[in-house]
């Protein structure tokens, strides 16, 4: 500053300046990034905070200050912990977001962080320049011009008259808009990055922690509390987010997942130890925070002492309880279930759907599953053969699957599957799609004893294509 | 009320599954225990897996795990919901898991046996060895829920398995409807291992499926097809005529 440097001047005017300047190129991915870190990273101070520009956080600290000893031991608290991590900050803390902005970039210095009670906003924003109301450069160059540099001097003015002097509605809408939100007059909305969880534990440690035993005890504390509390609202959670705030500034998380609501500790506990060694304590932890997602009403029925008295077989807590271990460990969405669709192609005839703590529903089967019918096997996609058939609407002599030639000896067919001509349906655009062909399935078994389910896709004179083609879809009992 | 009267209504039960004979046919597949079945040759794949689900006890209620090493079903298929409810008639749930390692499929299985939440746990891997076979028998002795796992060709040398048996396909059974086309399947099941009966190794087993009993039955002499030779129509005009039809 004091040799003439400031924002806005070019690269060359500041060389000139100043000779022996040094320069860094300006990163503002990275920057965004460590915002967004260090935003999360405030959670520990208060559960809702947002980044404001590329170089400001936001915190709504309602009902969170009295944890620290009061606004003034919070802004101590902040001020160590933001230093601590590297960081120069101005802060300050304010009724309303608008003044709290204006103070932190005009009053506050570092070190010095401002604290204006509630209510007093009018008073101590007076003396401020216009420009901390967060205004664009058109409508402060329109401000400039009447003599309006600070704050204050909007106080008095009639807004009609303001609204006749400036000639642009847009701008003195602006105005208006920053000073009465400023002056907490109008309610800002505050949109946290993070939804606040229904359900949070939070353990502050006095003395950071650095090994797995510590994390490990912490969490199984955390747990306990979270669980009680889920308990005393009749309530269950279907995840749970462990965060380590490290001392440095970053923030190791882990998250679970259930099948099903739970709040049992042993089981939450289960699942977070498979993970809990990926946390690096680093340069210690000192606050540990534990929080339940996607909370549900928990039926808590008495579990059946035998299973032969039960009054379904399967016991759907117990199984969810495993497809979670399973999953903790091996990764979401390893565990499914078969969900049976209605559509005519055998292969998309059923789906495997992530497991849900829902079995699917006890459908009657469907008329084509009469026993030998249906492969036992079926191949994920249908494989291309090379088929010899005699006649040319019969069975294949011989085909080749896998390189393998095979010999038919016996054969049993065809079962005729028509295609689905409401998927097909010819666009409005008139958009050419293929036409769906009528599949010939037959049961066929070579001189060795395999059994094949395989098809013709398409009749030789149906007039939808080449030739019909063959394919393998599974294998027989 | 004494117990011999509850015990007659069916009010109770033995918790424990009720005795077989480990020294006879199947040998505790199904019912209890760690057993394997093997395929013959590569591609007897499909009667390896019949078998397993013709031994799945029928009486045995409740979900069944079943975890697939993901190689095995690219090569051999998934089993569809509508082939298992042909198989055991019963509409069981089934829980699947897809694993990319045979360590992941085994701890899966063990898991599954430990939770108590399953009746039935059936593994398809591409090989297991001793330590993890036992560690399986162990947990299944424990918990009493029989694991089976379905393994290629290639598998061999000693595990904790009770038994081991190497499955292959046969001609089908006469199918009295229709000479022509395939009947009931016919496996041969040759028992390579047993830890109850080392006598009956060695002993082969000639089996046919039967759709209406659900079961694998022995059948003392394979005959491949019709018995008397005599002239069939050919392929040409049985389905000349439905072409015509059509």
């Amino acid at each position: 500053m004091a040799a003439g440097i400031h924002a806005g001047l070019s690269l060359k005017d500041a060389r000139s300046a100043l000779p022996g300047l040094l320069t860094e190129q300006i990163d503002r991915e990275s920057d965004a990034a460590a915002l967004l870190a260090l935003a999360d990273w405030m959670v520990r101070f208060s559960p809702l905070v947002c980044t404001d520009g590329n170089d400001g956080l936001l915190l709504e600290t309602t009902g969170c200050d009295h944890l620290f000893g009061g606004e003034a031991g919070m802004a101590a608290a902040l001020s160590v912990r933001v230093a601590e991590a590297g960081y120069g900050h101005r802060l300050a803390f304010a009724g309303t977001p608008g003044a709290a902005w204006a103070l932190a970039r005009t009053v506050a210095e570092d070190g010095a962080p401002v604290i204006l009670p509630p209510g007093a906003e009018r008073t101590g924003l007076a003396a401020l320049p216009v420009w901390a109301l967060r205004l664009s450069g058109t409508v402060l160059t329109l401000l400039r011009r009447f003599g309006l540099t600070r704050i204050g001097q909007l106080y008095g003015i009639d807004r009609k008259a303001l609204s006749r002097r400036f000639q642009s509605r847009e701008a003195v809408e602006a105005v208006m808009l920053r000073l009465d939100q400023a002056l907490g007059v109008r309610a800002e909305p505050f949109a946290p990055l993070r939804a606040p969880p229904d359900y949070a534990a939070r353990l502050p440690c006095p003395e950071p922690l650095s090994d797995s035993a510590g994390i490990s005890e912490g969490l199984s504390r955390l747990t306990e509390e979270l669980c009680a509390k889920l308990s005393a609202h009749g309530l269950g959670a279907q995840g749970f987010v462990f965060h380590a705030f490290r001392s440095d500034g970053e923030t190791r998380s882990l998250t679970v997942n259930m099948a099903r609501p739970v709040r049992k500790p042993a089981h939450i506990l289960r699942l977070f130890r498979e993970r809990l060694d990926r946390i690096d304590p680093g340069f210690g932890i000192d606050l540990l925070l534990l929080e339940a997602l996607r909370t549900a009403p928990m039926e808590a029925g008495s579990q059946p002492l035998s299973a032969d008295l039960a009054m379904t077989i399967t016991d759907l807590g117990m199984l969810s309880a495993l497809s979670d271990r399973i999953q903790a460990r091996l990764g979401e969405g390893r565990v499914m279930i078969i969900q049976p669709e209605a559509r005519h192609t055998p292969d998309m005839a059923e789906r495997r759907v992530p497991f849900t703590g829902q079995l699917p529903e006890d459908t009657p089967p469907p008329p084509d599953t009469l026993p030998g019918l249906r492969p036992i096997r079926m191949l994920d996609r249908p494989e291309p053969i090379d088929a010899v058939a005699e006649v040319p609407d019969g069975p294949p002599l011989r085909f080749v699957w896998r390189r393998v030639v095979r010999r038919v000896v016996k054969a049993d067919g065809p079962e005729r599957i028509a295609p689905e001509w409401w998927t097909h349906l010819p666009t409005p655009g008139g958009g050419a799609q293929a036409v769906p062909r009528a599949r010939d399935y037959y049961r066929v078994e070579d001189e060795h004893g395999h059994r094949y389910w395989i098809f013709r896709e398409g009749l030789y004179d149906d007039g939808r294509g080449n030739h019909p083609d063959w394919f393998m879809q599974g294998l027989l009992a | 009320m004494d117990i011999a009267t509850l015990k007659a209504r069916g009010l109770i039960r033995p918790v424990t599954a009720a005795p077989t004979q480990p020294d006879a046919f199947p040998f505790g597949l199904g019912s209890h225990g760690v057993h394997e079945v093997a395929e013959t040759a590569y591609g007897h794949w499909a009667a390896a897996t019949g078998f397993v689900l013709g031994m799945l006890h029928p009486t045995q209620k409740g979900a069944c795990l079943w975890i697939c090493q993901s190689n095995v079903s690219r090569d051999a298929g998934h089993i569809p919901a509508a082939a298992l409810q042909q198989m055991t008639g019963g509409r069981e749930p089934r829980l699947c898991i897809v694993v990319h390692k045979s360590a992941e499929a085994l701890w899966s299985a063990e898991e599954g046996i430990m939770s108590g939440a399953v009746r039935h746990v059936v593994v398809e891997l591409e090989e297991a060895d001793f330590t993890a076979t036992r560690r399986l028998a162990l947990a299944s002795e424990k918990h009493g829920v029989p694991v089976t796992l379905l393994l290629p060709h290639t598998c061999s040398g000693a595990t904790a398995a009770a038994t081991r048996w190497r499955v292959g396909t046969q001609l089908s059974a006469m199918n009295r409807h229709d000479p022509r086309a395939p009947g009931q399947p016919r496996y041969r099941a040759v028992l390579e291992r047993c830890r109850s009966a080392p006598a009956a190794v060695g002993q082969a087993f000639d089996l046919e499926w039967n759709d209406e009993t659900l079961s694998l039955h022995m059948v003392s002499g394979m005959a491949a097809g019709p018995a008397a030779p005599h002239p069939a129509p050919s392929f040409a005009t049985r389905h000349g005529h439905q072409r015509r039809a059509g």
